[in-house]
């Protein structure tokens, strides 16, 4: 059976992805047929395996997910302020992926990491990855209608936001991660 | 004629459209209902938000938002944008 340090960890990785595949979902169905359609689409169903690979990954480890309330997703809209349109939605994702391939990383590298979670990240990480990539693109393919200098302004708000958001929230993560890592005692 | 006349039409069928996109029955959505009390995340308020400028052609931005408290505040500025 693992920790509780570390089941908490996992649990909070697949409630991040369910909320990401829901949301997305949601926002593939509204908007209209298009390139960013299509990529978002991708994107939500990329989110939904992620949350299943976590769940599997819990499974393996002889335990199961806890019922965490709210996602980290939501406690950044809370920082941000609501993203009004698709733009702001597409920057606030940018900088958010960002933040998860981090937060990842930094889980990937404390030493004595077990077999299953490195593979789960293995697996998960190539799709974050590119999603920082597509995002990026449509964020570009948008700068005619929206301007490029109120697109860099508002990845800048929402980079603020981001640091806020981890310093409040994210520190929980870390001094679980340090809990997980022997080696910092 | 009143001096202050609102288009009551539309704004129904803003409510009604807004009642739709939330999956509540026609009719259920006033224009003093708090959009709090409407929509039950921040994600879905979202959503609501891109379906409304998806279906009218319209922008919004984030300081239009700041004022948004009911419906029908909602409805009045999808409607302001649509000018």
């Amino acid at each position: 059976m693992i920790d509780e340090n570390l089941l908490w960890l996992l649990s909070s990785y697949r409630t991040s992805e369910i909320s990401g595949a829901l949301f997305f979902g949601q926002l593939a169905r509204r908007l209209k047929p298009g390139a960013i359609q299509m990529d978002m689409t991708a994107h939500f169903a990329d989110e939904a395996q992620h949350a299943r690979y976590w769940t599997d990954c819990i499974a393996e480890l002889g335990a199961q997910p806890l019922k965490l309330d709210a996602s980290y997703q939501d406690k950044y809209l809370a920082a941000a302020g609501l993203p009004a349109n698709l733009m702001e939605i597409l920057a606030i994702t940018q900088v958010f992926e960002k933040r998860v391939i981090r937060q990842y990383a930094s889980h990937v590298s404390v030493p004595g990491l077990l077999p299953e979670i490195a593979r789960t990240f293995d697996r998960i990480l190539q799709d974050e990855k590119w999603h920082v990539r597509w995002v990026g693109d449509a964020l570009q393919s948008l700068a005619a209608d929206y301007g490029a200098d109120e697109i860099a302004r508002t990845l800048d708000r929402y980079r603020e936001a981001d640091e806020a958001v981890y310093r409040a929230t994210l520190e929980e993560h870390q001094q679980r991660l340090a809990a997980l890592d022997w080696t910092r005692r | 004629m009143p001096a202050e006349s609102t288009p009551p039409a539309a704004d129904d069928e803003l409510l009604e459209a807004m009642a739709r996109q939330l999956g509540l029955p026609p009719g259920s959505v006033r224009a003093d209902q708090r959009l709090a009390d409407l929509v039950p995340s921040s994600f879905s308020l979202v959503e609501l938000l891109i379906e409304l400028q998806e279906q009218h052609g319209i922008r919004l931005v984030q300081d239009d938002l700041r004022a948004l408290v009911t419906a029908g505040d909602l409805a009045a500025l999808v409607r302001s944008k649509q000018r």
